[in-house]
């Protein structure tokens, strides 16, 4: 594909996104002509580059789609939900075809071109059949006609043309016009009319004052010749005989044109136009009958130019009435669009500067500690003044990365609509946070995820409006979409205020399964989380929008692929809650790095909460007293079976991760460190407590820890013990 | 060199244009919106001639050629607007507001090179 249709299919999906919000905006204000106006530009420009790209199939359907949208900006026809309907599976299809495009293939196949022409037939046949004059103003030829008398010898065409006054502050060089007429034919002559001039202290030099009568030789049709003054055709005097017109017909233009009638004759006689003999023959024709002569040279002219001034006039007025109407609206939105300039920059730009960041703060880190281990002061504090510009420099690349949520949060619009209807339920969606901003590759993967607890929300979780009003809820469901930053990861929540979980069908469906054993004790979390296992599915009947049973397991799958956490929390009656937690990059992140017997390892600073030593207790018992808080510890010493002896004295890295602390022990807290996350291997890919890798300034490698798996496993031990207290207590 | 300014908020037209204008020897400056031109005319950018489009959101293409033209260096400047034949009434309009002329879109490279020969040299 090359660079012109991809902006072309990249821009076009922003417009079609852009169509369906604001046709979604026209279901509540139908008739805002502002709304009307953004839907008809979204398609416009879609067509638009379809056109410069030639790809006909887009441009055929957006055509007869733009053909509707002007007829309901016009007011023609008003926005009722078929038509709105109609429109957005018109938007759906024109992604179709994109798609097409995108593919590479040279055209939609039978199936998708058999939509497309039912669609365009449901148009036409319900919204454009009635369009009769609707068609396009035709702008009358202006023909002159010959009227009677012999015909002129010349064989040129002659071409009278006088500028109008503001020629030049339009813009227009007249000269160029010259200058063009002289690229499709030959100038025989040329006389320059400045009748018009006034004295040069009356002289306004903005105002253009000429005229021009020309012999023109040429091939070219009348058509072509009124085209090259196309410009200028509404503020000049422009007058074309073709070659062996009529004398009348010249002598009609002398009487139409302001100059003194014999000035002008001598003229057209001295440019070849007319013979002397012709103009005299003209002349007298023209005494002989004034009447006829003069009335059908002057008259229409006479009348003629008053309406078309009044025309323009009245054009004028329209357009200043429509501007002060929506200036003030508009200041709003410019100001807003003044705000939200962009530049649109390839994304693998991007990945290939972020990547060299990378780089550099490996090499930093390296050029730290060479440094460092000369002891030369001056050179230590250069190297770290580089240090911390690369550090911005590193925050300033990541941030480019960044985009806001609240694209993908908008396109839920559309899915809430579709399918509250399909349901037959009242689904109000509400969004905040929008303006929460992460990782672009993190937005991209995250929309999947996103669909399916929305749609479980949809169908699971809200109930049908008879069931919301039996049970006192109002019958219009709420539906909530949340973002936010914490503690250095993003959460993004998903919430209705529908039936909740249902415990116990949950817990059935688990023993059904043989995920938990019958009569096994687990706490409200724990058989929440059960729905994420799996096959696992409570739905009755698979529907058309979720209750296959592939969804929620996949769910957590990707999200935990992202170094992400999925959480549920559930009230009977009152609805459920579904937050999703990421990390705020998946590139580079601070970290704290702490040793190990010799292993390095790099704690990712954002969880970390603070330090301290390891009491001599601390070494028997797999928890420590912190300020009163019981804090359970992770050896990782002991976690990875490392060999050899824990030194004398130890630390104690506290980490938080989704409200819950936990301890980490080490050997040695080294301080923070810049790190470049390096995926791990395949192979490695599924180890627990492990998160990725990254290159240390020596060169050496060091693991990356998962904060999340270890407080988990924290957690859990935690939550064992406590049962196995339980059981030997009641043993005994 | 001529210099031609574009201001198209659509990309494609932007870029395909462009295209065609700096192959046929033209220096090209463009503006995704009025107001990012505005601003750039403000500060006294030199060129020879604009093209713009008229259906923009933010500030239209009749309104921007409005502020070009109240500018004292721009008074003369050639000024193009981009149309479609649907958009045949909006001539007059765009023509009272100070433009010189316009361009069918799409035109073909030929149509909009001979268009511009029309106003500048």
């Amino acid at each position: 594909m090359d660079e012109i249709t991809s902006v072309f299919v990249t821009e076009s999906r922003e417009q079609i996104a852009a169509l369906e919000s604001a046709l979604l905006q026209l279901e509540n204000s139908p008739g805002d002509d502002d709304t009307l106006n953004a839907i008809f530009r979204s398609a416009h420009t879609i067509k638009g580059g379809a056109g410069v790209i030639e790809c006909s199939y887009i441009v055929a359907f957006t055509h007869v789609v733009e053909n509707v949208l002007d007829r309901l900006r016009e007011h023609a026809i008003n926005a009722d939900a078929d038509l709105i309907a109609l429109l957005l599976g018109c938007a759906d299809h024109i992604g179709n075809l994109l798609g097409v495009l995108e593919s590479g293939a040279a055209g939609p196949d039978a199936e998708l071109a058999a939509d497309g022409d039912a669609l365009l037939a449901h148009l036409q046949r319900d919204w454009l059949s009635n369009e009769g004059g609707a068609g396009l103003p035709s702008v009358p030829p202006v023909l002159l006609e010959a009227s009677g008398g012999g015909a002129v010898e010349s064989d040129c065409w002659h071409i009278s043309v006088r500028f109008g006054a503001d020629v030049l502050r339009n813009g227009m060089d007249p000269l160029s016009f010259l200058r063009y007429l002289g690229s499709i034919g030959r100038i025989v002559h040329l006389e320059t009319i400045a009748d018009a001039m006034p004295e040069a202290a009356d002289m306004d030099p903005e105002t253009c004052y000429l005229g021009f009568e020309i012999s023109f030789a040429s091939g070219a049709d009348k058509a072509a010749i009124e085209r090259v003054f196309d410009f200028v055709r509404d503020d000049c005097t422009l007058n074309i005989l073709p070659p062996h017109s009529r004398l009348s017909d010249y002598i009609a233009l002398i009487n139409t044109l302001p100059e003194d009638s014999m000035r002008l004759g001598e003229i057209l006689v001295r440019i070849g136009a007319l013979t002397q003999d012709e103009l005299e023959d003209g002349l007298r024709q023209q005494t002989a009958v004034p009447a006829g002569g003069g009335e059908s040279g002057e008259a229409p002219a006479v009348t003629s130019q008053p309406i078309g001034e009044i025309l323009v006039e009245r054009k004028v007025v329209q357009a200043e009435l429509v501007d002060a109407a929506v200036a003030r609206q508009k200041q709003v939105t410019e100001k807003k669009a003044a705000e939200a300039r962009l530049i649109r920059i390839q994304a693998d730009k991007l990945d290939r500067l972020i990547d060299l960041v990378g780089e550099l703060v490996i090499a930093g880190a390296s050029v730290n500690l060479l440094a460092g281990r000369t002891g030369v002061g001056e050179l230590i504090e250069a190297t770290s003044l580089t240090g911390r510009l690369v550090e911005s420099i590193r925050d300033a690349a990541l941030q480019l990365r960044m985009v806001q949520i609240g694209e993908t949060f908008n396109r839920f619009h559309r899915v809430v609509r579709d399918t509250s209807r399909e349901m037959g339920k009242e689904i109000e969606l509400s969004i905040s946070g929008g303006d929460t901003e992460l990782d672009k590759s993190m937005v991209e993967k995250i929309g999947d995820p996103l669909m399916h607890l929305v749609r479980n929300a949809m169908d699971h979780g809200l109930e049908l409006p008879s069931a919301r009003e039996a049970s006192g809820k109002a019958a219009r469901g709420r539906l909530e979409l949340n973002a936010f930053h914490d503690s250095g990861s993003i959460v993004i929540e998903v919430a209705d205020d529908g039936a909740g979980l249902n415990r116990e069908r949950i817990l059935a469906k688990a023993v059904e399964r043989g995920l938990v054993q019958p009569g096994q004790a687990l706490s409200d979390a724990e058989v929440y989380t059960l729905i994420f296992e799996p096959g696992f599915s409570t739905a009755e009947k698979v529907t058309n929008i979720s209750g296959r049973g592939v969804g929620m397991d996949v769910v957590r799958r990707n999200i935990q692929g992202l170094r992400g956490s999925v959480d549920v929390s559930s009230e009977p009656g009152k609805g459920s809650r579904f937050a999703i937690r990421l990390p705020l990059t998946l590139a580079i992140i601070d970290g704290f790095l702490v040793g190990v017997g010799n292993a390095a390892y790099v704690i990712p600073l954002d969880s970390v909460v603070e330090c301290i030593e390891l009491g001599a207790d601390g070494s028997v018992r797999d928890y420590v007293n912190l300020r009163g808080e019981v804090l359970p510890l992770v050896r990782l010493r002991h976690l990875f079976g490392m060999v050899g002896e824990p030194p004398a004295r130890q630390n104690v890295v506290v980490v938080q991760y989704a409200g819950i602390k936990s301890g980490i022990v080490v050997d040695q807290l080294m301080g923070e460190f810049q790190t470049v996350i390096k995926p791990l291997g395949n192979l490695f890919r599924n180890i627990r407590g492990i998160g990725g890798s990254t290159i240390l300034g020596s060169g050496e490698v060091a693991l990356i820890l998962d904060v999340q798996a270890l407080v988990q496993r924290c957690a859990s031990r935690e939550a064992q013990r406590a049962e196995g207290a339980l059981l030997a207590a009641a043993a005994t | 060199m001529k210099t031609i300014f574009l201001v198209d908020d659509s990309a494609t037209i932007l870029l395909s244009i462009s295209g065609v204008l700096t192959k046929a020897g033209y220096a090209v400056e463009k503006a995704p919106s009025a107001l990012d031109a505005l601003k750039t005319f403000q500060a006294g950018i030199k060129v020879d001639l604009l093209i713009t489009d008229l259906n923009m959101p933010g500030m239209n293409g009749i309104d921007f050629i409005k502020e070009v033209r109240k500018l004292p260096a721009y008074r003369f400047l050639p000024i193009l607007f981009l149309t479609t034949e649907s958009q045949q009434s909006k001539k007059a309009e765009a023509k009272a507001a100070g433009a010189s002329g316009w361009i069918v879109k799409p035109a073909s490279a030929e149509e909009l090179l001979n268009t511009i020969k029309l106003v500048i040299r």
